[in-house]
């Protein structure tokens, strides 16, 4: 039984790599069908030419990188609090968010920042994207971080607040930094949620915030072009470095 | 215990107004009447909900839900044996493991993308047969249930492989070996002792899919060629281009109902293990 | 060439942090314009631009409607002027503001949605009709040869229930704005009878299936088809005999903006001829701009797909705004026929 073991995990994981594969592979076709006609770069050159490419892509970073700072800061000093004790309401209420269907969260957001327009004069733009982010990367954070609390032992909080610490320093110079790892674990998935969102962010984008995933999809919308594919190598492959990264920073 | 109730405030503040707000206007929407040219208006009205108690209606939600469960019951098929054999790998685990999630870390729009890519009549897979001559006319692979099937499969595949696999590393390898001194063959073994032992996992895999599966958007969107609507569809509709916000705000509010069903018995202690 | 368009890209995002330029927003649909037509309106007018693109009229009013998008100027089809006027979303247009005015075509100039040019300066027109296959042997010529069994799998609809329910009245030899149940009624019936023989209901996608040969036969927007022709000599188009809508995509000003002089001068940007004839050129759409259509090479200029003959343009009608009980209607038999 071991040997088919393996040769279902082999066959498994071409499954789940080959048509990434495949789409990074042929960013290199120079002609725009599948019949291959030789390697070029073209397409690769079509993005830089791009402008609204361009301006997705430097959103979608703005936007991740601003909701996995906040959502992660959060959320780390939810989870400590949950652990110290429990709020079932808190905790359904998250576990709820997560496993809300994307399209009913995002137009329940579209219309909540429609009332927010007529009390505040708010409008559509960066800032209700970054919220709406925060909104659904805050669950998985917390998570992450409850997954590893689950790991840390109260008694040394206990030990250090015995020896004279106050709540604060027991939390930052004990507990924080047995954290790090599970940080990094949530931030990462947080900056994937997030970078990676299309449904809620074209609810809820408005002026200035077109993300990549919504000009992706405008292009596949408009019938399959190379230059998705070329797009999806390189975030692939970003994904795939930063993780490999993050793998050596938390076995470091 | 103040510092707790520091740390927890912006969670609170977010449930306020991130979680509860948005939902109650979502259900003062779904009683409310559709205005004349988009958005909602006075009169209080059931209508909505009246509505939804319509063949055609429910008929969506029965093949949202047919959908969802096929998708399910694929993911569980083909995520297990992987999950066993990660499991049982002495060596490599944690690299079986990064390989599973691998994809998952990249976009799920490219992931769809790719079988969009792949099943093209003038796609790879076509192209590959004909050039092999199993085949002179192109098939149909794309716009049909079955793309958006396969889409769904290779989208959520990951959600499951996990679960299983974490309740299956925290198994006694001891029941094993007893099982086989009983005189039991490999896969009596598999079926009567680790499957049973692997239910949590199984049914946080399984919650972890269907949930999503069942409001679904982008992969029918995408892959379903318009021909057929789901739930997720049938919402992003209402919001668009039929501008029937409260009939849509009541099919969201009747979505999170039967999402909240299936969660509340399911959820709560089994993800927790694992998480 | 790239790493110049690179490094000034980079440097625009450098400006960007300190852009005091006044800004102008304008929300489009997409791959509706030339790309020298921003930059030549920034570069002129020392103003910066923040664009972006739209799918669907509905898409653009879900965002619109609250009067709060920070948009400056949108363009909506013609048939959602009249309620998007109703409903106070529109500025007037300012007449003494907008000189390109008179480069309008002659069907533009009064135009039966918006007689007094009040609310909307049209832009780029295109009409609904039947992009095929040259193999196809007879050509199809109306509504009806859509439905013919030796299409079963290589037909495509668009996946829009005003155009699809359209052709399927218009087939049947009725009207194309109708509202009454019984006749949208026997337009279903017919919708569905046809929806075996279909491959699926796609919009834009369909060019690069048509031009592969995959679709022999689509309705399609003749802005598709004529990208599709110009990639394929193979294919053709053609513009029903029952009849066919024509749109025009108005360029509107919101009134919730707060640059309406400078949303007017990108407006009478729009209207010069030689920029009018640069968009309509590179999105092959046909313009509804007369001195800019005089600009275009001669082949473009007579093209039947882009600009139909009179007798043609004749069959043709503008699509009214329906009423919301007829939009509630048509919205559930689209849901009916969709869920079949």
């Amino acid at each position: 039984m071991r040997r088919w073991l393996a040769v279902y995990a082999v066959a498994f994981f071409a499954f789940l790599h080959l048509p990434l594969a495949t789409l990074a592979v042929f960013s290199f076709n120079s002609s725009r069908f599948t019949v291959w006609e030789g390697v070029s770069l073209v397409w690769y050159r079509a993005i830089l030419r791009d402008p609204q490419l361009l301006e997705g892509a430097w959103n979608s970073v703005v936007i991740a990188m601003a909701s996995t700072l906040i959502s992660t800061v959060l959320g780390t000093l939810c989870a400590y609090a949950l652990w110290k004790r429990g709020s079932r309401l808190l905790t359904g209420a998250l576990y709820l968010s997560l496993v809300t269907p994307e399209i009913v969260t995002g137009v329940s957001l579209l219309a909540l920042f429609q009332w927010a327009f007529r009390w505040l004069g708010w409008q559509l733009g960066l800032s209700t994207v970054i919220l709406a982010h925060v909104s659904f990367c805050l669950a998985y954070v917390v998570i992450v971080i409850s997954a590893r609390l689950r790991t840390v032992s109260p008694e040394l909080e206990e030990a250090a607040m015995d020896l004279g610490a106050t709540e604060w320093q027991a939390f930052l110079h004990v507990t924080l930094p047995a954290l790090v790892p599970g940080i990094i674990a949530a931030a990462l998935l947080a900056l994937t949620v997030s970078f990676d969102d299309y449904v809620i962010t074209s609810m809820v984008a408005g002026v200035d915030s077109q993300t990549l995933p919504m000009v992706i999809y405008a292009m596949a919308r408009r019938g399959a072009s190379p230059v998705i594919n070329a797009i999806s190598a390189l975030i692939t492959v970003f994904f795939g470095v930063l993780i490999l990264v993050s793998e050596k920073v938390r076995a470091a | 215990m103040k510092l707790r109730s520091i740390f927890l405030f912006p969670a609170w503040v977010w449930l306020a107004v991130l979680f509860g707000a948005p939902f109650a206007i979502m259900l003062g929407y779904s009683f409310l009447t559709r205005g004349v040219y988009g958005g909602v208006e006075p009169p209080w009205t059931t209508e909505n909900y009246t509505r939804l108690i319509d063949p055609l209606y429910l008929s969506i939600l029965l093949r949202s839900f047919a959908m969802a469960l096929a998708a399910t019951g694929l993911c569980l098929i083909l995520a297990f044996p992987a999950a066993l054999f990660i499991s049982r790998a002495s060596r490599r685990k944690n690299l079986y493991l990064q390989l599973v999630m691998l994809p998952f870390w990249t976009s799920f729009l490219v992931r769809t993308y790719a079988w969009l890519f792949l099943l093209r009549d003038t796609g790879l897979i076509n192209t590959v047969l004909e050039h092999l001559g199993i085949i002179r006319v192109p098939l149909p692979l794309l716009y049909n249930d079955g793309a958006v099937l396969l889409g769904l499969v290779y989208g959520y595949l990951p959600f499951m492989v996990l679960p299983i696999y974490a309740t299956l590393e925290r198994l006694d390898p001891a029941l094993v070996e007893a099982a086989a001194d009983l005189g039991a063959r490999p896969l009596a073994t598999v079926f009567r002792v680790l499957l049973p032992l692997s239910k949590p996992g199984i049914v946080a895999g399984a919650v972890l899919v269907f949930i999503p599966c069942l409001g679904a958007y982008l992969t029918p969107d995408l892959l379903g060629g318009g021909r057929s609507v789901l739930v997720g569809n049938l919402v992003q509709n209402q919001f668009t281009t039929a501008r029937d916000w409260p009939f849509g705000a009541a099919v969201s509010i009747l979505l999170m109902a039967l999402v909240t069903l299936v969660v509340w018995r399911m959820l709560g202690r089994e993800v927790e293990d694992l998480a | 060439m790239n790493r110049r368009a690179f490094v000034a890209t980079m440097a625009g995002f450098a400006g960007c942090a300190r852009d005091r330029r006044p800004r102008l927003n304008v929300y489009n649909w997409s791959a509706y314009i030339a790309p020298e037509t921003i930059p030549g309106f920034e570069a002129e007018f020392g103003v910066r631009v923040r664009y972006a693109t739209y799918e669907s009229n509905e898409e653009m009013l879900a965002k619109v409607l609250t009067g709060n998008s920070g948009w400056d100027l949108v363009f909506p089809t013609h048939n959602r002027l009249q309620p998007m006027s109703a409903y106070g979303l529109l500025a007037p247009l300012r007449h003494d503001w907008l000189a390109g005015l008179d480069h309008l075509g002659e069907s533009f100039r009064a135009p039966a949605w918006d007689p007094q040019l009040q609310w909307g300066v049209p832009y780029m027109w295109n009409g609904t009709g039947i992009a095929y296959n040259r193999s196809l042997e007879p050509a199809p010529a109306r509504w009806a040869d859509l439905w013919d069994a030796r299409l079963r799998g290589r037909l495509t609809m668009l996946d829009d229930p005003e155009d699809m329910l359209g052709a399927c009245l218009k087939k049947i030899g009725l009207d194309f704005g109708a509202s009454d149940p019984e006749t949208l009624r026997r337009a279903e019936r017919e919708a569905i009878a046809q929806k075996p023989l279909l491959r699926a209901y796609l919009n834009a996608e369909v060019r690069d299936q048509l031009v592969a040969g995959d679709v022999l036969a689509a309705q399609a927007w003749s802005t598709t088809a004529q990208q599709a022709i110009d990639a394929a000599p193979r294919l053709a188009f053609v513009y029903p005999a029952e009849g066919f809508p024509l749109y025009c995509d108005c360029a509107v000003v919101l009134r919730e903006s707060r640059r309406q002089r400078l949303a007017h001068q990108f407006l009478d940007y729009l209207l010069r001829p030689s920029v009018s004839a640069a968009i309509a050129q590179f999105t092959r759409t046909a313009t509804s701009n007369a001195a800019a259509q005089a600009l275009l090479p001669e082949a473009t200029r007579n093209n039947p797909t882009l600009y139909p003959p009179a007798e043609v343009f004749r069959r043709g009608e503008w699509p009214r705004t329906l009423s919301p009980a007829a939009q509630r209607l048509r919205d559930r038999i689209w849901t009916e026929i969709k869920a079949s």
